[in-house]
């Protein structure tokens, strides 16, 4: 009991340039491994998938927030609770779509990026991938299927990494067959 | 300030530690030739100083090594790192405006370029250096006055 007591207040500090280059390391050895840009995305979007439904409970132990009512209370949790409390940033929320399902994160100083540069002839790698999948695992265990994608990237030349997030349904709880 | 047309450098070299050259740059392109056999010249001056200085002192070496040597129209000036790497400078005997400390600080600047060039997980330690950052800083501080 006390070791889980101990669980919101026990944050271990990690310096920040070891994890970016962690990071890196992952994307370049996934890079020789696959040697196929569309490959090495699809691969770091499943190894975001699996961090992400286990992160949501790590999320929701520490943030002691109830359910959102809405996409808008999801967008806004993401961004200034979520984001911050993993990555130290806050994204902007905007470009929210007329029917209110859909909206754009912006990033302004993603920490995965420090010092990278991408190679020539890889325009096609999403190198923040992990990201992608990782916001649509956590959601998945919270009910909600969204769909994540890069519009902008920032090691492409573009201002800003711009993340836009699509909310597709409401995922119901499977009853098991036998049941009534 | 009037602006003259001097650059401050007219040369800038990274050299691996096994002496082989990472990047090379030159401001007049003509006769790059003249420039990479200047640098390469003084390698030899610089591996001079770096055995020198460690058998004689307990306290550790410098990174700064200073004016390598002079010829009649440029100075060059050497930096090593600890992994050995080296910065060659080379700038006009015309220049005088530059003190000791500014080149302190250019080497300085390189150094730091240099391991944030390093940093991209896309680099492998040895390749020649293809950064376009990189390189933006090399030049800038060349073309400054």
């Amino acid at each position: 009991m006390s070791r889980q007591a101990a669980r919101g207040t026990d944050i271990r500090k990690v310096n920040g340039e070891l994890f970016t280059l962690t990071y890196g390391a992952l994307v370049s050895q996934l890079m020789k491994d696959y040697e196929n840009d569309e490959e090495v995305n699809k691969q770091l979007e499943k190894m975001g998938y699996n961090i992400g439904v286990r992160l949501i409970e790590d999320f929701l132990a520490r943030a002691n927030i109830g359910r959102c009512n809405d996409f808008r209370e999801t967008a806004d949790i993401i961004s200034k609770v979520a984001f911050k409390m993993y990555l130290g940033i806050t994204p902007v929320i905007s470009n929210w779509s007329p029917s209110g399902d859909e909206f754009s994160l912006l990033i302004e100083n993603n920490p995965l990026i420090d010092f990278v540069e991408l190679p020539d002839g890889h325009n096609a790698l999403n190198y923040s991938n992990l990201l992608t999948g990782v916001l649509k695992g956590a959601l998945e265990m919270v009910q909600m299927d969204v769909d994540v994608r890069f519009v902008q990237d920032q090691l492409k030349g573009d201002n800003l990494t711009e993340l836009r997030l699509k909310f597709v349904k409401r995922l119901e709880d499977a009853i098991p067959a036998g049941e009534d | 300030m009037a602006s003259t047309a001097h650059p401050m450098a007219v040369c800038v070299a990274v050299i691996a530690k096994e002496n082989y050259p990472l990047f090379i740059i030159t401001i007049p392109t003509e006769n790059e030739l003249k420039f990479y056999y200047t640098v390469h010249t003084s390698l030899d001056v610089v591996e001079e100083k770096i055995s020198s200085i460690g058998k004689n002192t307990t306290e550790a070496r410098e990174l700064y090594l200073g004016l390598l040597y002079p010829t009649e129209d440029y100075k060059v000036y050497g930096y090593v790192t600890n992994t050995k790497v080296k910065f060659v400078l080379v700038l006009e005997s015309t220049n005088t405006t530059l003190r000791d400390n500014d080149i302190r600080t250019m080497f300085k600047k390189l150094h730091n370029a240099y391991v944030d060039m390093l940093c991209n997980p896309f680099y492998t330690p040895g390749e020649n250096i293809t950064s376009r950052n990189f390189e933006n800083i090399v030049t800038a501080m060349m073309q400054q006055d």
